[in-house]
């Protein structure tokens, strides 16, 4: 069956991208997991996602904000939704202004999640139309 | 609200039209705008309502609630600010400014404080006293001052500092460990918590500590060898946390103290200490407490030992009654230790506060396991009673408040103060309420009885005892605790635990410290109860008269105080209600005012109101701005009173409905909230205005010609026109009947995040105290049907978000019954009867719209 649209999953916890990746398989959903930016960035170059799901503290390198600047560059009419464990009011406002379509706090319900995903993948449409 | 009728006349002005196609387009997009600002709006208030309800309800929370809830909020209001200005075409461009300037307030708020490594890593005990509680902490702080200022003997010693530790543990590298380890722990779990705790403690006592440091302690260690009690081979290590035994947070007993430690193994005793912050037990206490992590740093008295006699415990009042006016001395003989692990057998000695200070009673508590019927020696003479007293008195006059004092006598006869700290207050918040005798007449007879009381109150829950760690992992909620001796390391089920019964222990263990902080029911001494309780048997424990009944007692359990809010005064709860002033005041209260505007707002709840009215405004001025068809709005053909009017705005009526027909019929209405709404509206014909008493109507009159509230214009129209905007899946509905206004707007979503039901209610012609009554009304059965409702004056909001269609449409149809049924009905709401006799009418017809037996 075709897939409905891709996502990536950018985050330095290997079991939290490997079970997110395979929950969004099973709605058939595309998942491909990364484990940080430099990882996320090579993907994004090789092919288009439509959803990027990235934690903004992911040591070494590059940080998620200036992560989703460099997605953006690539990929202007990407969604990405900004996923943390260490919130500050400051992150949460450069993130939206860098141009993310959300910013989420872990632990998330996964349910939750899955809306927002399936949110930004309704703007995606929008904006391609 | 009254800019809704203002613009929606507006919509029908002759404008430069678009075509139908671009018109459908720039709606499209405005819509699409206003829908997310909504989404925004909702998630905002629930997030501010979440806050808010934490401060009252007591539950614990971290700073990582704080910091998620306020970046959550930031985030929506960022997003609300950003549609809004897309709505406006960057009208509100201004209020950007405002919003970063107020977040910047709240980050300051919610940051960090730098921890600082400079200063003494060591403190003789001469030279401290209680203005240096931020170095040494408040155990080692207050005994420095009750050596120095009030000259009360205490051990000769040093304190390892606050700085001392974060040093070590930043020569180590080992907070960013601790808190990766930390980070998602659930307390509850109790398994987990007792597997990372000893992981953390694992971790800091195998740390090497520096050498500067080491070397430091030994110096100082043979300065106190070598000093005036140079006999003295051995110290006593004590914790002294920073947050630690100030008033009503006691932390008793839950770090760590080591006794008799030699040189030797002095820097592994200082490590283990330090690594005592994380006994699981003082995990869960912080959290509960609301200690950040960050801010308890464990700094070390290290003391010598006393060749104590006799030790106790000494209460400068009862601890039952901060009035008594004696002076409550626990002592047993050998160390201190044995009394407050609840492990000995103390005699109880009742002294007079006032000199000479005479012993009113005494007695061996429930430990004593002597002969029967033979007399014990005393373990005080009547002088020493005396003397310790005198001390309490003195130590109370100095601080200013009752304290709870550990001491010793040695072998010379001489009184070391070990610990003064403040007798927790929280007892008055426990105390049970006076006993009506009629409520407890008729009790059945108990299982158990005697021992005595260490924390009253009542509880009720399944026995479960604990002999092992293994039980106190399979802990249940909610259970009753059976111990056989109570030490301080159950303190970690308390907040899981209904109440609390131990074989052995008296009123001066930890434990009952603890026990009483937390509002938690406990009988000590109570001979038997290991024996007798079978596990699973449920009982009720009646602490405060010292029984234990089979089963659940009801008219015992009446009577139980409810639990103390433990995080009151806390640094958590401080930092979040601080958090709280530049989040939900609301000062931009009227929108008709000249004050309502971007920089006026103060807080992040301005800036959530000021965007929700400007985006409204945007809305219904859509036909002002771009040429609304004056066809738009279309009435509904409905045998009903009042007119209804209907605008689609997507999607809301049916395809085949004729767009050029002035008139729908309900058929062709595909708007699933506003169907909802109107299924309610006329669930049951309105039986018009109740009667109304003539001084009443009279009353009503007068009040219309004096509320400024009441539109005139309104006022004469009785039979305004009501506007349902809709599309498939929202609806606006704005409600005029007579005096009141009501507002009913929903978003029906699969997706749970973006659904709700809100509910608007304000006004009315009686006196304010009728209006009330009626709000009042409004709130209990809303309430009652899950809305989270809020109430000013004669206004209510009502709301409820992220459940499923299904139950949404179901609230949806209760607020179409009331938005018809509670009009007018302000003006009999003037007794007693009338108001039950409302409410018992609207449960009923809500039951039966809803297909309900009945209301519980």
């Amino acid at each position: 069956m075709e897939k409905k649209y891709r996502v990536l999953i950018v985050d330095d916890e290997a079991d939290f991208r490997e079970i997110m990746a395979k929950r969004f398989n099973r709605r058939n959903i595309e998942a491909v997991a990364a484990d940080g930016c430099e990882m996320a960035l090579e993907k994004l170059k090789a092919c288009e996602f439509d959803v990027v799901i990235m934690d903004v503290s992911m040591p070494p390198g590059l940080d998620g904000i200036q992560c989703l600047a460099k997605v953006k560059e690539l990929w202007p009419k990407t969604e990405v939704i900004i996923l943390t464990g260490h919130a500050s009011v400051s992150s949460g406002i450069e993130g939206m202004k860098g141009g993310a379509f959300d910013y989420c706090l872990k632990p998330i319900d996964v349910d939750d999640l899955f809306e927002k995903v399936a949110l930004a993948w309704e703007k995606v449409q929008i904006s391609r139309s | 609200m009254s800019y809704l009728f203002d613009y929606l006349s507006s919509l029908f002005s002759s404008k430069p039209r678009l075509t139908p196609a671009e018109l459908q387009a720039a709606f499209r997009s405005h819509y699409k705008e206003f829908r997310a600002l909504l989404t925004a709006n909702n998630n905002a208030l629930e997030l501010m309502a979440e806050m808010e309800q934490v401060v009252s309800a007591g539950h614990s929370f971290g700073m990582s609630f704080i910091r998620g809830h306020c970046t959550a909020l930031s985030v929506n209001i960022f997003k609300m600010v950003q549609h809004l200005n897309k709505l406006s075409d960057g009208k509100y461009a201004r209020l950007d400014e405002t919003f970063r300037d107020v977040a910047m307030k709240l980050e300051q708020v919610i940051a960090n404080r730098p921890v600082t490594t400079e200063g003494a890593l060591i403190l003789s005990m001469g030279e401290i006293d209680v203005s240096m509680v931020d170095q040494v902490g408040e155990k080692m702080a207050n005994l420095g001052e009750v050596k120095n200022r009030i000259g009360l003997r205490t051990p000769e010693g040093f304190v390892i500092t606050a700085v001392a530790s974060l040093s070590f543990i930043k020569a180590n590298d080992l907070q960013v460990e601790i808190n990766r380890r930390l980070k998602g722990l659930d307390l509850n779990n109790l398994e987990e918590l007792y597997t990372v705790s000893a992981g953390i403690q694992g971790l800091i006592s195998s740390a090497p500590l520096p050498a500067a440091l080491e070397e430091l302690i030994l110096y100082h260690h043979h300065q106190l060898v070598t000093g005036p009690d140079s006999c003295e081979l051995l110290v006593a290590l004590r914790s002294s946390a920073i947050g630690e035994d100030s008033s009503n947070v006691s932390f008793a007993g839950q770090y760590r103290t080591q006794l008799n430690v030699s040189r030797e193994v002095v820097g592994q005793a200082y490590k283990e200490i330090v690594a005592g912050k994380y006994k699981s037990q003082a995990t869960v206490y912080r959290k509960q407490r609301g200690f950040r992590d960050q801010d308890v740093h464990m700094c070390v008295g290290c003391l010598l030992m006393v060749d104590a006699v006799v030790s106790g415990v000494m209460y400068t009042r009862g601890p039952d009654d901060p009035r008594s006016n004696f002076v409550l001395i626990l002592a047993a003989p050998g160390l201190a230790s044995n009394v407050v692990d609840g492990s000995a057998a103390t005699e109880q000695f009742k002294v007079s506060r006032t000199s000479p200070h005479g012993i009113l009673e005494s007695g061996f508590g429930a430990n004593h396991v002597g002969s029967e019927g033979a007399s014990s020696p005393s373990t005080l003479t009547v002088m020493q009673a005396a003397e310790l007293a005198e001390v309490g008195v003195r130590l109370e006059g100095h601080f200013g408040v009752p304290q709870d004092v550990e001491w010793s006598i040695d072998r010379a006869g001489l009184l070391y103060i070990l610990q003064s700290r403040p007798l927790g207050d929280t007892k008055k918040e426990v105390l049970p309420p006076r006993r009506d005798s009629s409520a407890t007449d008729d009790l059945p007879a108990p299982l158990l009885a005697g021992g005595v009381c260490a924390s009253s109150g009542v509880g009720y829950g399944q026995v479960f005892k604990v002999r092992t760690t293994l039980d106190l992992l399979r802990f249940p909620m909610g259970a009753v605790l059976v111990v056989e001796t109570p030490y301080p390391d159950w303190a970690s089920l308390l907040d899981r635990a209904a109440a609390v019964i131990s074989e052995t222990g008296q009123v001066a263990a930890h434990l009952a410290t603890v026990a009483r902080e937390f509002g938690i029911p406990a009988i000590f001494g109570l001979k038997q109860a290991m024996t007798i309780l079978e596990n699973e048997s449920h009982i009720t424990v009646d602490a405060t008269a010292g029984k234990v009944y089979s089963d659940e007692v009801e008219a015992l359990m009446m009577l139980a105080p409810p639990k103390p809010n433990l995080m009151v005064g806390s640094p958590v709860h401080k930092t979040l209600l601080a958090a709280l002033e530049y989040i939900t005041p609301l000062n931009l209260t009227d929108p008709t005012s000249p004050y309502f505007r971007p920089d006026a707002c103060q807080t992040l709840h301005d800036i959530t109101r000021f965007c929700h009215e400007k985006a409204m405004v945007q809305m219904f001025t859509f036909g002002e701005r771009y040429g609304f068809d004056d066809k738009a709005a279309k009435q509904l053909v409905v045998d009903a009173p009042s007119q209804w009017w209907v605008i689609d705005l997507d999607n809301g009526f049916t395809p085949d409905f004729d767009p050029e027909s002035r008139y729908v019929q309900l058929d062709h209405i595909a708007s699933v909230p506003m169907l909802a709404i109107w299924e309610g509206m006329m669930a049951f014909p309105w039986e018009g205005p109740p009667p109304v008493s003539l001084g009443g109507f009279g009353a009503i009159i007068f009040q219309s010609t004096r509320n400024t509230n009441i539109d005139p214009a309104v006022r004469s129209v009785l039979t305004a026109k009501n506007y349902f905007l809709v599309s498939k899946n929202f609806c606006n509905l704005s409600v005029r009947l007579g005096y009141h206004f009501a507002m009913v707007e929903a978003y029906l979503s699969d997706m749970r995040t973006e659904s709700y039901v809100s509910f608007n209610f304000k006004g009315g012609a009686a006196d304010d105290r009728r209006k009330v009554a009626r709000i009042q009304l409004l709130v209990d059965i809303l309430g009652h049907f899950g809305f989270r409702v809020e109430r000013k004056g004669d206004s209510m909001t009502a709301r409820v978000e992220k459940r499923s269609v299904q139950y949404l449409t179901e609230r949806l149809k209760i607020l179409g019954y009331l938005s018809v049924h509670t009009r007018q009905i302000d003006m009999v709401m003037d007794n007693h009867d009338s108001i039950c006799h409302y409410k018992e009418k609207f449960s009923t017809e809500i039951n039966a719209l809803l297909g309900i037996q009945k209301m519980a």
